[in-house]
């Protein structure tokens, strides 16, 4: 009996002393989810961090770009739309042109998560560790391009421009001027420059992509000399596409010219409600569901096509006068989606940069250096491998020249989010023609002094971010 | 380290034999340390009852010597024994005593009758202080009012019994938890329920409806610090502490309960209108859809004399029109008919128990059965108890054993508004809708167009997805729990005790693939061929208290008692699911049913998770001559679940007690009984909702060109912490008249939430688009008094009237949001505002109809009356909030003879919903579903009309008109009881009492409310399920 005693309490003991050594358990980690030091454990992991920053990049600001500018008709047919955005009416509260501000700033906190990631690896390959390095400083420059050509109060140097995030971080960021903006931009495609590999890609960012960002870039800087040289890399290193690969282009069948675009699979189709992804770029302008035509090209940049002799009309306007009654007759050609019969419509790869675009900055640059030679010389090249029969012009003034540049850049990179930022970037006015009027409810001019000339920062985060300045002319 | 520390207390007691054989119940210091020599002597004793009668057989020991004595039938006895021996008395029936010889006799012993203390201490899971002798404020429900009671959760039982807490039910579904609130809401972002413990076993509130509430002796609400404070970072919400019942030495008894009843629907305030009154709204309308084709909301226009079309039709189409609305007129469905029944109960339970004088035992096997009022809906329960406890000597212990396995069948569509929902169908159908073609059958959205309809279809919609879809959940868990206690020095004892429970959950979901709501390829039937989905969460739960604990009295009057605890809790939860398509029907409910292909793609879902909690305690209470007492607590808790940084925190509370009562100037006053005052002081926190919320977390569900990417989800935060509760207590218990019948309570607390966590935007610069970062910068304060009263209005032999009132009234006030903010929106229609009640409604307020227009009006905030309605620019905080001020009971019993009568009454007060279903059934852009029939009598039609509703094309807004008064009083349960008088069953040994009764459940109730059901926790009403009224008869036997 004595000895049960005993065997007792040792054993009692014995239990409540066991739960002694849980003290350390309460070290537990989750595993439903990845946490922040498994996420980037080698250099496969950081390929799949930047493939996330990749994924994050959107093509709303192209949206934006061709329902704001006089790119498109809002045609009767579209029902089922919110016209609001078309007609200029946006306010900070409207997420149709600040939705992009979110978006970007993602692209950029992967990219910087992936930096600081990628900086703790060591005993890895060095080369890759280094093209990485590149790749993801690469995409938070151009991310912030992005911002920066959507949010800038103006593009003067000292205007506001957008915080730039250097790294990952929750806070309340200022705003930098333009010209800040710009030298930090410069500052990360050098560094870039210098770290990525040689190999060509289409989909993630190569050399050739750095250098057709750095031209951008210069452009939106009037950085002439920059902007001449890093066009001119990008111009040797990936010719225009012949008259027979450019309509392919558009159906994702060549890549000629293609510099960088975001590769769309129909993997990457949004599954669920909440899915983070896009669905396909098509959808933006035409509705497979009852067939509904939501924006289709104005009738002001139709005009300016030699329809039988320039390859870009077929390939970007699609002619389909059998629509029926109520329907708009001309269509955008450009996102309609790949040739393959189990094809998803509307669904191809977002095209960020082509070489077409190279030669307009060149030639920009070139007038504005005053080498006009130059400038007609690359205005020429262009035309002559769009259009058939295309006999050189010489255009003697700057400022016809100029002009002449920003039409041929209406027509070449119609509908690709360019022409809203380039009349900003001229201060020029918005003017939709009058054969477009359907839908505007009188929104024909848009003044570069009104405030929605330039897309206001979104009402929530000047609601969070108490550093946060809205752009002028917007309340909050 | 810490173990370390309890370590060397627990060595330092253990070798302090000075200290610790000192003393003990009636015999004073002796000079045990000195070691001289001590007589064995013969005493004699005699031992009592408390009535003063010598008690027989009681057993003494001699545990010292070892020698063992029986007492004579009248209660004397005779032992050897010397100075400083340990002598224990024992008896069935009694509790032990244990005595330290003083080395003089005889000896008068009282031995206190077994279990009859309940009502004088608190049991707090770690704790037993006396009443009289710690500040604690709780409240104990007995036995007696939770048994039989027609409900299977028992959370939802105690709505109107216990001060201070409020119990809202969350639907009718039979085993439904209710969401309980104790001295108001005090967290927003964590969870608001309270800590449920059974016999130390925590519990899930998800699995009380797995417990029969049969086999619970007493259920203990800890409302103030001092309790609370001892379950640390998890008390701050209040505990529950359940106790189930044991044997009793004795005899053993068998005890069969039976009871059947019968649930109804309950009906709401207000009424849709039926085919008559439907057809002549539609007529009035006239052409209101679409003036230009003559088009109106339904045939009571289309076939109307007063349609143009039919009045400048030919006589054949005259008389076909007419010949139409007499047959849509000879149809009248009232839905409820379809969607809901009287829904059967049954509750069954037998009981055994008894034991012997060293084991006792308590088993018991129950089977609840109760179907829903609304259709498929239900709940069966099978249940098994079984209490052992055991005392030999200086080691005492028991084993609790509970089985339960709960199989819950749910209605389809609860709480949604989309057509198509069962529960909204009933009110959105129209009246002359029916359902079925005369072969019999359903004609739904599928095949209406084979058969000439006139309606909309949509409760015949609601009804085809009832009929060809089940959803159901089981539950089974195993709740073991094992406790040994050993008197290692007369003064010390050590415990330990091991609970684990192990539960797990089948979900089951099906849809029948040949039926119109199985053949959508869309979701939730992807691939358009029904759907069969099964899910299971395994839940394992254990926890380990082993501690020490010192008891002692030093000159008769210093009374100390020290704790020392070490806690382990850990929690793992797997979870496996998938969804299965493409069903072959001739397989239902079965997941050979499903077809994998790539159309029919199952999806397969799961998580682990797991959360641990490691606690150290010090527990301690000083009474001083019976009258002061005072009562500290510390814990030291660490947990998984809060940032490394901030893991450790210790949780604290203070109380003291003054027993007036004891005092000499009260102490022979015959009116005063008795009067205590207390106050008490501490800190808790609130349990974090979610295991890893501080982690940043990173997702692999996005892809960029087809491959798989990373994206990191959550932001975390490093600084993530508890919310801390501090709050303080002061009150008084006070019993008058001679036989104490009147007793009054009465307590004020102050509890501030500081640290509170509420969602906040952050910097879109973040990279997080849509993720609301949990930052623990808000203050919260409630601040309430509680009253309870009962008493004895009549006492008699024969008579009996027992009052007893409860109520309790809460101040919520935010009073800290954070640097940025002082408000901020909290969904649609409520906002958090400092100097609000959290939970605060905002809307436009309503300004009635216009008499001349019929337009509808609103106010601005100028006060200012308009047309037009803007929601941001005139939305204001005058619709009060969704958690009540006010909440409470009162019960009376009236005894006469052998029929005993109980009726609880429950009331909520100062508390506001949204009522939802008034936006759908009266709003004209909704009209082709059935209306109110205040659209017909109630709605603006000429100049001078002073009316309810606006002018019918005037859009329905969301206006203050929504949030209404939810308040109100229920007669909840009334219980009349004939217990069969002793002397019918005579001689007879085999049945020694019965009873039989009759119980009505939520009888009636007393509300403004417009909607189904005042009580939901929901702070919006849409299509809820109700609470039904059920009514039983059982009876009870013993054996």
């Amino acid at each position: 009996m004595k000895s049960f005693k005993n065997i007792l309490i040792i054993g009692l003991f014995t239990v409540g002393l066991s739960t002694f050594y849980s003290c350390n358990k309460l070290d537990l980690k989750p595993s439903d989810t990845i946490d922040p030091e498994k996420a980037y454990r080698n250099l496969d992991d950081i390929d799949m961090a930047i493939k996330g920053a990749y994924a994050g990049m959107t093509y709303t600001l192209i949206g934006n770009s061709v329902v704001v500018s006089d790119e498109a008709i809002y045609p009767l047919e579209n029902t089922v739309g919110n016209v609001s955005a078309y007609r200029w009416q946006y306010t900070a509260s409207s997420s149709s042109v600040t939705s992009a501000f979110g978006e970007y700033y993602v692209v950029i906190d992967r990219a910087n998560r992936a930096l600081a990631g990628l900086e703790k690896l060591e005993k890895v390959d060095a080369d890759t560790k280094k093209h990485y390095q590149g790749e993801l400083l690469a995409v938070r420059a151009f991310a912030h391009v992005e911002l920066l050509r959507a949010y800038a109060a103006s593009y003067e140097p000292t205007a506001l421009g957008i915080p730039y995030m250097l790294k990952s971080e929750i806070g309340h960021p200022p705003r930098k001027t333009v010209a800040e903006v710009i030298s930090l931009v410069q500052k990360d495609i050098n560094e870039a420059l210098s770290l990525i590999g040689d190999e060509e890609a289409v989909y993630r960012f190569s050399k050739t992509g750095l250098y057709a960002l750095q031209a951008r870039a210069a452009l939106y800087a009037k950085d002439w000399p920059l902007a001449i040289a890093a066009s001119s890399k990008v111009i040797a290193a990936k010719p225009l596409a012949d008259r027979t690969s450019f309509p392919k282009i558009w159906s994702d069948e060549s890549s000629d010219e293609v510099v960088f675009s975001l590769r769309r699979t129909a993997a990457d189709l949004p599954k669920e409600d909440d899915s983070p992804a896009e669905g396909p770029i098509g959808a933006l302008f035409f509705r497979q569901d009852g067939e509904i035509a939501l924006y289709t090209p104005s009738n002001k940049l139709i005009a300016l096509f030699d329809k039988n002799k320039d390859i870009r009309f077929g390939s970007y306007i699609l002619d389909d006068p059998n629509r029926g009654a109520g329907k708009q007759q001309y269509l955008i050609g450009k996102y309609l989606g790949r040739k393959e019969a189990d094809a998803t419509a509307g669904l191809v790869d977002v095209k960020l940069f082509r070489t077409g675009e190279m030669y307009l900055i060149r030639a920009e640059a070139n007038t504005e250096t005053n080498k006009l030679n130059e400038a007609n010389s690359d205005l020429n090249v262009l035309r002559k491998a769009r259009i058939q029969d295309y006999q050189n012009q010489v255009i003697a003034s700057k400022d016809e020249l100029i002009d002449a540049i920003l039409a041929e850049r209406y027509k070449e990179l119609a509908f690709e989010g360019h022409r809203f930022f380039d009349l900003k970037r001229r201060k020029m006015p918005i003017r939709r023609g009058p054969q477009d009027a359907v839908n505007t409810a009188g929104a024909l001019l848009l003044e570069s002094t009104k405030a929605q000339y330039n897309f206001p920062i979104p009402a929530d985060e000047i609601f969070v971010n108490k550093n946060m300045v809205q752009n002028p002319g917007y309340t909050k | 380290m810490h173990a370390q520390a309890l370590l060397t207390l627990a060595l330092s007691l253990n070798l302090a034999p000075t200290i610790a054989k000192t003393g003990s119940k009636s015999i004073s210091f002796a000079n045990y340390g000195n070691s001289f020599v001590l007589l064995q002597q013969t005493i004699r004793g005699k031992v009592l009852d408390e009535k003063g009668q010598g008690i027989g057989g009681v057993t003494v020991r001699n545990l010292t010597a070892g020698t063992t004595a029986q007492s004579t039938s009248d209660g004397n006895f005779s032992i050897t024994a010397k100075q400083g021996d340990q002598l224990e008395f024992s008896s069935v029936g009694y509790d032990r005593q244990s005595n330290t010889f003083s080395g003089s006799g005889p000896l008068t012993i009282v031995l206190a009758n077994k279990s009859t203390v309940l009502e004088d201490v608190t049991v707090t899971g770690y704790t037993n202080y006396s009443k009289k002798q710690s500040a604690n404020v709780s409240t104990t429900v007995k036995a007696k009012d939770l048994e039989q009671v027609p409900m299977a959760s028992v959370d939802q039982m105690l709505q109107g019994r216990v001060p201070g807490m409020s119990v809202m039910a969350s639907s009718g579904q039979p085993g439904a938890t209710a969401s309980v609130v104790i001295r108001g809401i005090g967290s927003i972002n964590g969870i608001s329920d309270p800590l449920y413990v059974i016999d130390g076993i925590p519990i899930a509130t998800s699995e009380l409806k797995n417990f029969s509430a049969n086999d619970f002796e007493s259920v203990n609400v800890l409302r103030d610090a001092t309790g609370k404070s001892l379950y640390g970072s998890r008390g701050s919400n209040g505990v529950i502490v359940i106790t189930t019942k044991k044997g009793k030495s004795g005899q053993l008894t068998v005890n069969f309960n039976s009871q059947y009843g019968l649930s109804k629907l309950t009906r709401p305030k207000f009424q849709m209108m039926n085919t008559q009154q439907r057809l002549q709204f539609e007529e009035e309308l006239g052409a209101f859809v679409d003036p230009d084709n003559n088009e109106g909301i339904g045939p009571g226009w289309t076939y109307s004399p007063k349609n143009p079309d039919v009045a400048g039709g030919t006589s054949a189409y005259k008389a076909r029109a007419a010949q139409i609305l007499d047959s849509l007129r000879g149809i009248n469905v009232d839905w409820r008919d379809y969607f809901f029944r009287n829904g059967k109960f049954m509750d069954q339970q037998v009981n055994v128990s008894g034991g012997g004088e060293h084991v006792r035992f308590y088993s018991s096997a129950g089977y609840y059965k109760q179907d829903g009022v609304a259709i498929r809906s239900g709940l069966d329960r099978y249940t098994l108890k079984n209490n052992v406890d055991f005392d030999k000597g200086k080691l005492s212990g028991g084993v609790n054993v509970t089985l339960g396995y709960t199989n819950s069948k749910f209605t389809e569509g609860v709480g949604a508004s989309r057509v198509g929902s069962s529960m909204a169908s009933v009110y959105y159908a129209l009246p002359y809708e029916y359902p079925y073609a005369p072969d019999g059958t359903l004609i739904h959205f599928g095949n209406e167009d084979d058969y000439f309809i006139l309606d909309q279809r949509e409760g015949s919609a609601g009804l085809e997805r009832l009929l060809n879809s089940s959803s159901s959940s089981e539950l089974f868990n195993t709740n073991v729990g094992l406790n040994l206690n050993y008197q290692l020095l007369p003064t010390l004892k050590v415990h330990t005790r091991l609970g684990i429970d192990y539960n797990t959950t089948t979900g089951q979901d099906y849809i029948n693939p040949d039926s119109y709501y199985g053949s959508r390829d869309r979701d939730p039937t992807l691939g358009g061929k029904g759907l069969f989905a099964e899910d299971n969460l395994r839940s394992t739960n254990v926890i380990s208290t082993t501690g020490l604990t010192y008891q002692n009295t030093f000159d008769e009057k210093h009374n100390l008692e020290l704790s020392a605890y070490f806690e382990y809790l850990y929690r793992r939860n797997r979870a496996f699911g998938y969804k299965g398509y493409g069903i072959d029907s001739r397989l239902p409910e079965n997941p050979n049913g499903v077809t994998v292909s790539p159309t029919y793609l199952p999806a397969i879902l799961g998580g682990r998770t797991k959360y641990a909690l490691a606690s150290y305690m010090a527990l301690g209470r000083y009474t001083y001559d019976n009258r002061y007492s005072l009562t500290a607590s510390y814990r030291y808790d660490g947990s998984s679940r809060v940032a490394e940084a901030n893991r450790w925190h210790g949780f604290y509370s203070f109380g003291a007690n003054w027993n007036i009562k004891e005092e000499e100037f009260l102490k022979s006053n015959e009116f005063i009984q008795g009067l205590s005052l207390r106050a008490s002081y501490g800190t808790t926190a609130s349990t974090i909702n979610g295991d890893f919320n501080y982690l940043a977390t990173f997702r692999k569900d996005i892809t960029y060109g087809g491959e798989t990417a990373i994206r990191p989800y959550d932001p975390g935060n490093p600084n993530y912490d508890w919310e801390y509760v501090d709050e303080f207590n002061a009150g008084f218990d006070m019993e008058l008249f001679p036989s104490k019948r009147l007793r009054i309570a009465m307590d004020y607390y102050n509890k501030i939430t500081k640290n509170m966590f509420f969602d906040q935007p952050i910097s879109l610069t973040s990279g997080f688009l849509d993720r609301k970062l949990p930052l623990s910068t808000g203050k919260m304060r409630n601040r309430g008094l509680e009253m309870s009263l009962s008493g004895d209005v009549i006492k008699r032999e024969d008579w009996g009237v027992t009052l007893g009132v409860n109520a309790s009234y809460n101040k919520n006030t935010i009073l800290y949001l954070s640097d940025a903010l002082t408000e901020v929106l909290d969904g649609d229609t409520r906002i958090m505002r400092v100097g609000l009640p959290y939970g605060t409604y905002y809307a436009p307020e309503w300004a009635g109809v216009n008499p001349q227009t019929g337009d509808a009006q609103y106010y601005n905030r100028d006060g200012s009356i308009t047309t037009e309605y803007d929601e941001t620019s005139q939305a204001v905080t005058k619709s009060g909030s969704m958690f009540p001020k006010w909440v409470g009971g009162f019960n009376t019993t009236v005894r006469w003879k052998n029929l005993s009568l109980d009726a609880l009454f429950a009331f909520v007060s100062d508390v506001s919903r949204w009522n939802n279903e008034d936006f759908y059934n009266e709003n004209s852009g909704y009209m082709t579903s059935n209306q109110s029939i205040r659209m017909l009598t109630d709605r603006w039609k000429q100049p001078g009309d002073n009316t309810i509703l606006q002018r019918i094309d005037v859009s329905r807004e969301y206006t203050s008109k929504d949030i209404q008064d939810a308040s109100f009083l229920r007669l909840r349960n009334v219980n009349l009881v004939y217990q069969f008088p002793k002397t019918l069953f005579g001689d007879q040994k085999v049945i020694k009492g019965a009873r039989i009764f009759f119980q009505g459940q939520n009888l009636l109730t007393w509300t403004s409310w417009r909607g189904l059901d005042p009580e939901n926790s929901e702070g919006i009403s849409r299509f809820n399920y109700p609470a039904p009224r059920t009514y039983t008869a059982g009876f009870s036997v013993n054996f």
